[in-house]
């Protein structure tokens, strides 16, 4: 008998009953998730993009609020002069980026391994934690958001979900990305006697570039 | 495979000595214990996202064969390859073979206590693999050649000067001084070129999603995803019982665990894993195997420690716990240190190797309290007790003063006169009401101090409580 069939079949022999109709079970699964406001955290804000705010700086990720997305190019140059950093930029190849006005700032789409900025979009923002949603894709490298020290983020305002089981239910029937990511801050540990350190393998700096409102 | 070497009182007693680590203990599991009691306290729907959080895993523990071939056929339409290993050698063996058939010379690992369960560092040295592990902590106690003290914090039993010590010998160039954020960033330079030139990356899993075949993990540095996308090949460890239905039952678990583990919100980077690189993708790995681990745990959905298959190892229970508070986790000598572990080791390693684990326990109930799926831990850890004593494993000496203590119970003439005795005899030992060291309870009196009795039994003041009370009542009657 394989594995596969002596774990299953301890996994019956443990239980008295038979197992429920599939039907039976997604029903019971489903009835786990009713009445989501009474399992998870009130927003202090009115405001979906205030709360998303709210939950995101308090984590570190630093903002800029732009009208549009012809206003990013300048964003991004602001800031990098503002860390003080040389203005180059690791760009995701998505057409939204690229059909951009770079002209003062020396982009490409490989991300190098010591990478200083990188520049990519976010699908959604989730407002109770204040993380940004990423999803693997052909012009969408997941290595985009983990080496550069300085991630940058356009996020559309419109894109703002209230809760974790919103970004889920957006998903429900969509194909499941071979990585969808959320990301929460910038990177950060604690393993050295408790002390919080930013930066620790993923981006040190988290910077959001919010469009519209 | 985890089975102590030494007892666990002498590593206990080595461990009650050591000073450093006593501060280092205080340190990390104090921080945890307020910034949990934080996040829960701005969370006033934590009980009932409790209560939830249990009813989830109750649920996927009820249909455990259902869930598992949902997975496995979702995993499986995503491109992904899924294994079964019964036990810690099957999977050993699952997962050397497929490192070996890629001619993997270099691995990188995140983070994983399944890893460390079935013994995969050792496998992989023994195949001659070069391993290494990217979690921050899991790199600390590599280069010590340790094994992790806490399942949260693997290496929150170092000193920072410690740290430093290591890192100096291991990395080129040694970072400049040694505060913590100067080492991290040395950490950072010196793995970065093994995340990129490995041909294997090995993560574990937090959840398993069966309706999408996605594995989740979460962490808060950002390595698991450098440890996933690079290499050609992504293997996932995980045990049976991490299943969750869908993406939203993940996320109900999710905001219990990261609140009970280091009282955030949520992790960094919470990232769903679903088969290898998809046609066209700009980066990931050609290979995704899943290792699905038995190793006991369909054992225990057979008998009374079912429960304990709720666990999402958030390390709550260690945290608050007293008993791996004055001893860290090293002393427990398994993979799973403190109350939870307590409980595991014993499936793993078999009751005779570590009983005086459910005896190393003083039953205040805390870790219960902040268990957040509820897992009645002391309950559990009675019932290793009273196998332990069923199976005749107790040491001569406690089952004969047991057997004593049986006997006198049952005549109550002879208990009352071994009480008075005793009682009276306990207060030559101490003064000013604390007894320090007591003839044959050395091993308990050495961190502890006996309160002094009171030099009349329970019974006696009990019954001459009540006979004062009687001639009370019997006082205010005649008024
Ligand atoms: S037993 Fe409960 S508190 Fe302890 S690690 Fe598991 S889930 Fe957390």
């Amino acid at each position: 008998m394989s594995a596969r069939d002596r774990i299953l079949a301890a996994i019956r022999a443990a239980r008295p009953a038979p197992l429920p109709p599939a039907e039976a079970i997604a029903a019971e699964a489903a009835a786990l998730l009713d009445a989501p406001e009474s399992v998870r955290p009130w927003p202090v804000e009115a405001v979906l993009a205030a709360e998303f705010v709210r939950k995101a700086s308090a984590l570190g990720t630093s903002f800029d609020h732009l009208p549009d997305r012809a206003a990013i190019p300048l964003a991004v140059k602001r800031y990098l002069d503002t860390h003080g950093l040389p203005p180059a930029l690791a760009l995701q190849p998505a057409p939204a980026l690229a059909a951009l006005d770079w002209t003062d700032i020396d982009t490409h789409d490989a991300v190098a391994p010591d990478q200083t900025a990188a520049l990519g979009l976010a699908l959604w923002g989730i407002a109770e934690t204040g993380s940004l949603v990423i999803h693997s894709g052909a012009d969408a490298p997941i290595l985009l958001s983990f080496l550069p020290l300085h991630h940058i983020v356009v996020l559309e305002e419109r894109s703002l979900l209230p809760h974790l089981e919103d970004y889920a239910a957006a998903m429900q029937g969509a194909a499941q990305p071979r990585n969808a990511i959320l990301i929460t801050g910038p990177s950060g540990t604690t393993d050295i006697e408790g002390s919080y350190v930013r930066g620790a393998h993923g981006p040190g700096f988290l910077h959001v570039l919010m469009i519209g409102g | 495979m985890n089975a102590p070497q030494q007892g666990f009182k002498e590593r206990a007693d080595a461990e009650l000595k050591n000073a450093v680590l006593k501060i280092a203990i205080d340190r990390t599991t104090g921080n945890a214990e307020r910034k949990r009691a934080v996040a829960v306290a701005a969370f006033p729907e934590f009980q009932a996202a409790r209560a939830r959080g249990r009813a989830i895993k109750d649920h996927v523990i009820a249909h455990l064969d259902h869930y598992l071939e949902m997975f496995e056929r979702n995993a499986t339409a995503a491109g992904a390859q899924v294994h079964w290993a019964a036990d810690d050698a099957e999977a050993r063996a699952i997962i050397t073979r497929i490192c070996l058939e890629a001619d993997a010379k270099l691995v990188t690992r995140a983070k994983s206590m399944l890893g460390e369960e079935i013994g995969l560092p050792h496998a992989l040295a023994d195949a001659g693999i070069e391993r290494v592990e990217t979690d921050l902590a899991e790199h600390i106690i590599q280069l010590a050649g340790e094994r992790p003290s806490h399942i949260v914090w693997p290496a929150m039993h170092r000193t920072r000067e410690q740290v430093a010590i290591l890192f100096k010998e291991a990395h080129h160039p040694p970072p400049a001084a040694d505060d913590p954020a100067t080492m991290v960033q040395s950490a950072r330079r010196e793995l970065r070129a093994k995340f990129l030139g490995a041909d294997v990356g090995i993560s574990g899993a937090n959840f398993l999603v069966a309706d999408t075949g996605a594995t989740c993990t979460v962490t808060n540095e950002g390595n698991a995803e450098l440890t996933t996308t690079p290499p050609r090949i992504h293997i996932v460890t995980a045990g049976i019982e991490k299943l969750v239905p869908s993406t939203a039952h993940a996320f109900a678990l999710l905001r219990l665990l990261v609140r009970s583990a280091t009282g955030g919100e949520m992790t960094q980077y919470t990232t769903f894993h679903c088969g290898p690189k998809r046609p066209g993708d700009a980066d990931g790995p050609e290979e995704m195997h899943i290792v699905l681990v038995d190793n006991g745990r369909t054992r225990m959905l057979a008998d009374e420690f079912r429960p304990m298959l709720r666990c999402i190892r958030c390390g709550a229970c260690m945290n608050h716990c007293v008993v791996y508070r004055q001893i860290g986790g090293h002393a427990y000598g398994g993979t799973y240190p403190g109350p939870m572990g307590a409980v595991l080791t014993p499936v793993l390693d078999g009751l005779a190797q570590s009983r005086d684990l459910p005896h190393a326990c003083t039953m205040n109930g805390r870790c219960a309290e902040v268990c957040p799926v509820e897992i009645p831990l002391p309950t559990l850890l009675r019932a290793w007790r009273t196998r332990s004593w069923r199976e005749r494993l107790e040491p001569r000496s406690v089952r004969a003063a047991l057997g004593l203590w049986a006997m006198a119970a049952r005549r109550p003439w002879l208990y009352r006169l071994g009480s008075r005795i005793g009682v009276r005899a306990l207060r030559l030992f101490g003064r000013r009401g604390w007894i320090g060291s007591l003839p044959l309870a050395g091993g308990w009196t050495a961190y502890r101090d006996l309160p002094r009795p009171s030099g009349r039994t329970f019974m006696e003041q009990y019954r001459a409580g009540q006979a004062g009370r009687a001639g009370q009542t019997g006082r205010e009657a005649r008024k």
